[in-house]
């Protein structure tokens, strides 16, 4: 599990551990294409998924310095565990809006990220001259934990049907707190 | 004439004339000025025959010459009346330039000078530009992206390329230094955030993204911020607690909706048969996918009943779990189809047991419930006959002393009525004091209550005034933005007003114009039936001098025949009379002399305007640097 940990310096493994708490957070992992030489792919993956639910759980359970590092006992040197630890304590706050971020996101389908592009269609193949403004909007939804991007183009009076709906479903939502 | 000139000046501005800003009057254009503002013209009027003219005279005098007459040539072809030459661009006199501009002027196109009017104009420019754009890019045939030159890279992009304009959103992680003012920042954090955490803009993976996120996190904030706003006006303010009171009470509201929600989900389920279709509502399968699949690594943040039933499903999974992975790994050498036997058989045996153990973990977590009904009512029951036990007690003690004092009754008797009359006497006592203390005491809660009462009316009237002036605040900024989109529209309508106003201007002055001529007119009619009147009256009086004449002729005539004296007077009558008629021939000579003077002296005037004088040095100059130039030439020829 995490022991393998011991296999770096520590200001190696106080950096790597604040990649994976970027990777939970929601950005850029750690590239094992940096650590190749040190451990074997097995090894990397067991590592990752080893230090993530290790902050996982320090951080769910709100455990407290002595808890993780009675979990952390099987790292070789203390001072590997106590760098661990110094990153949990910097990261506290960050890991636990992700983890409130996943909770919210309970749902079958959520909302992931929007994009959207304003377009006027000047004519048609039929209509010489048509100055229609255009939406094109996109929406990325995770569903089962794949992601799908749903693409849609509205004119004006689709668009104030949209959002309209969503005001209302916003209304009921507000009406729960 | 000055208004002629600026009406001039500015149309040969919008052609594109460099008109200098000291230059208000067409008496001080130069003649390179005069042959610009002319090729404009021509080129804005007929740009086939425009193109050919140079804007700027060259330096060679032949040239000029050629230039002019092309010029020359042009004015008339547009359909110019007037005398026009060479010499109307080189030796410049003000009538004949202006009346040339005034054409030329007349002769530009309409709607260049409407398009230039009508804000409404420029959009319709915007869009046939925008179409013709389009068009041209559609015409371009398409090729496929090695092909491509460099010129087609902007209007030809691969469908790759536009996936990657697509704005994604990361999250960002930004120290806050207003959190950290009231409690103390830990120093791990301020390492983390002195030392390794990258600037936002290093933060997300693709550079396209880091503005999409930054405004992302933006709005987030404002938004939040927002809505706390408003229901903290809405809300908050009336329910009286402080902002940290109010959040508080709304987290535990919430918290124990979210359990209620989740209790009423997740009972009905044991009692249907595991698997199978429990409930129809969303979060009940939810909450059955996560029993049956969800890994183990799936933590909520919130301890919750179910949550806790959770963990130790999976944890008694993933006991049970290394027993295989050793198994496997002890024959890794077999044949495939051995192996895959083994795994299928391993396969349903573990999906048996699991199943097993869902099916176990299902009826123990019912007779749970159920022991745990059992408990409470056990326990309440229990509290019950406590209370009953204490009770029965304390009557037992009372009874218990009582039979204690039996055995001696009479004494025991008086004692007890002497007991309780200075127990009656301390009471009456007592109680006088009581309302000694009492009344004070009462009067100051009333002047308390009253104290207390006032501070919420106050309270109220202030919370009212608050609601008030936070109405008062929103009107006002929305009137404000109003009253600013008002003025941007008034901004925009006063930049197209100026050339409006001058029109207008014009107008009026052509109007003044149009009745100064009239009046002068009038005038005119007056003089001119004086002049008739005068020369009635002079024919009737020279009507009346011949009659007279004639018939003092006459009389005089018959008598000088008789009479010496008369005849002298006959002839001196004669003379008179053709002194007379001499007389006014040399007024009325004198006259006409009067007025050929005036019309020579106009001439004179007129002949001055056209610098006639310094026109003809400069021909005179011109000749001579033509006549250098034609000996020069010469020259070359016989050299050659």
């Amino acid at each position: 599990m995490v022991d393998t940990l011991s296999r770096v310096p520590v200001t190696d493994c106080v950096k790597l551990c604040h990649r994976v708490v970027d990777g939970l957070c929601g950005r850029q992992r750690p590239s094992r294409r940096d650590y190749s030489t040190i451990w074997s792919p097995e090894e990397w993956l067991d590592l990752l998924n080893s230090l993530t639910a290790v902050c996982r759980l320090a951080v769910g359970n709100n455990s407290s310095d002595e808890e993780v590092l009675a979990g952390l006992s099987g790292v070789g040197s203390s001072s590997h565990a106590e760098a661990v630890l110094s990153v949990l304590r910097a990261r506290r706050e960050e890991i636990r809006r992700s983890l409130l971020d996943r909770t919210n996101s309970i749902s079958s389908a959520t909302l992931q990220d929007f994009d959207w592009q304003l377009k006027v269609a000047l004519s048609s193949d039929k209509i010489s001259s048509l100055h229609t403004p255009l939406l094109s909007l996109s929406l990325d939804v995770k569903e089962n934990s794949a992601l799908r991007s749903f693409t849609m183009e509205m004119n004006r009076e689709e668009l104030n049907t949209l959002v309209s709906s969503l005001e209302a479903a916003n209304k009921v939502v507000l009406q729960l707190k | 004439m000055e208004e002629v000139d600026n009406i001039l000046i500015h149309a040969l501005r919008q052609v594109g004339t460099e008109v200098g800003e000291d230059i208000d009057s067409v008496k001080q254009f130069s003649s390179e000025l005069i042959v610009e503002a002319v090729v404009r013209c021509v080129r804005v009027i007929e740009p086939s025959l425009g193109s050919v003219l140079p804007t700027s005279l060259p330096p060679g005098m032949s040239a000029r010459f050629r230039v002019g007459m092309s010029l020359a040539q042009a004015c008339q072809d547009i359909g110019y009346k007037g005398e026009i030459g060479y010499q109307t661009f080189l030796y410049s006199n003000e009538p004949e330039i202006r009346s040339l501009l005034m054409f030329l002027v007349e002769k530009l196109p309409r709607e260049h000078a409407e398009a230039s009017d009508q804000p409404t104009g420029k959009s319709v420019v915007l869009q046939r530009a925008i179409a013709a754009a389009i068009k041209a890019q559609l015409a371009v045939t398409w090729l496929p992206s090695n092909c491509r030159l460099p010129l087609h890279g902007e209007t030809q992009v691969n469908s790759l390329e536009l996936h990657f304009d697509c704005f994604h959103v990361q999250p960002l992680s930004l120290p806050q230094c207003t959190q950290g003012l009231g409690k103390k920042q830990l120093k791990e954090m301020k390492d983390y955030q002195r030392d390794i955490l990258p600037p936002v803009t290093a933060q997300p993976s693709h550079h396209a993204s880091v503005v999409a996120s930054i405004l992302e996190q933006h709005t987030a904030e404002l938004s939040a911020a927002q809505e706390w706003d408003i229901e903290w006006n809405s809300q908050g303010l009336l329910s009286r607690l402080t902002p940290q009171e109010y959040r508080c009470r709304k987290q535990t509201r919430l918290h124990k909706r979210i359990v209620e929600q989740l209790r009423s989900a997740v009972l009905p389920s044991p009692e249907s048969a595991f698997g199978g279709p429990s409930s129809t509502s969303d979060l009940s399968e939810l909450l059955q996918a996560f029993r049956c699949t969800a890994p183990s690594d799936h933590i909520l943040t919130k301890g919750t009943h179910f949550t806790h039933t959770q963990k130790f499903t999976f944890t008694q999974v993933r006991s049970t779990m290394p027993k295989y992975d050793s198994a496997e790994r002890n024959c890794p050498c077999r044949k495939k189809s051995d192996i895959q036997l083994r795994q299928q058989e391993e396969l349903t045996s573990v999906q048996q047991q699991f199943q097993q153990l869902c099916t176990g973990t299902m009826s123990s977590r019912s007779t749970i419930a159920q022991c745990t009904c059992v408990l409470v009512q056990v326990l309440d029951e229990l509290k019950q006959r406590e209370l009953g036990n204490c009770e029965k007690e304390e009557r037992m003690q009372v009874k218990k002393k009582t039979i204690n004092l039996l055995p001696d009754a009479d004494n025991n008797l008086l004692k007890l009525q002497a007991l309780v009359e200075s127990s009656a006497k301390r009471v009456v006592n007592l109680a006088s004091q009581w309302e000694k203390h009492r009344a004070p005491l009462i009067d100051e809660h009333r002047r308390l209550k009253e104290i207390c009462s006032n501070q919420e009316l106050e309270s109220s009237r202030k919370l009212s005034e608050i609601k008030s002036l936070h109405d008062k605040i929103r009107v006002s900024t929305e009137e404000a933005k109003k009253k600013e989109d008002v003025y941007k529209q008034l901004v925009t309508e006063l930049e197209n007003l100026p050339q409006d106003a001058s029109r207008s201007a014009y107008t009026q002055r052509i109007l003044e114009i149009v009745s100064n001529i009239k009046k002068q007119k009038e005038e005119i009619t007056k003089i001119l039936s004086d002049t008739k009147e005068l020369q009635k009256e002079i024919n009737s009086l020279t009507g009346k001098l011949d009659r007279t004449f004639a018939v003092t002729d006459e009389l005089v005539f018959k008598d000088a025949k008789r009479d010496e004296s008369v005849r002298k007077s006959y002839k001196y009558l004669a003379a008179l009379h053709e002194n007379c008629n001499q007389l006014i021939q040399t007024i009325e000579d004198t006259g006409t002399i009067l007025r050929e003077i005036r019309d020579l002296e106009e001439q004179i005037e007129t002949e001055n305007g056209n610098k006639t004088v310094a026109n003809l040095e400069r021909i005179l100059d011109d000749y001579r640097a033509i006549r250098q130039e034609n000996s020069a030439l010469a020259a070359k020829v016989r050299e050659g």
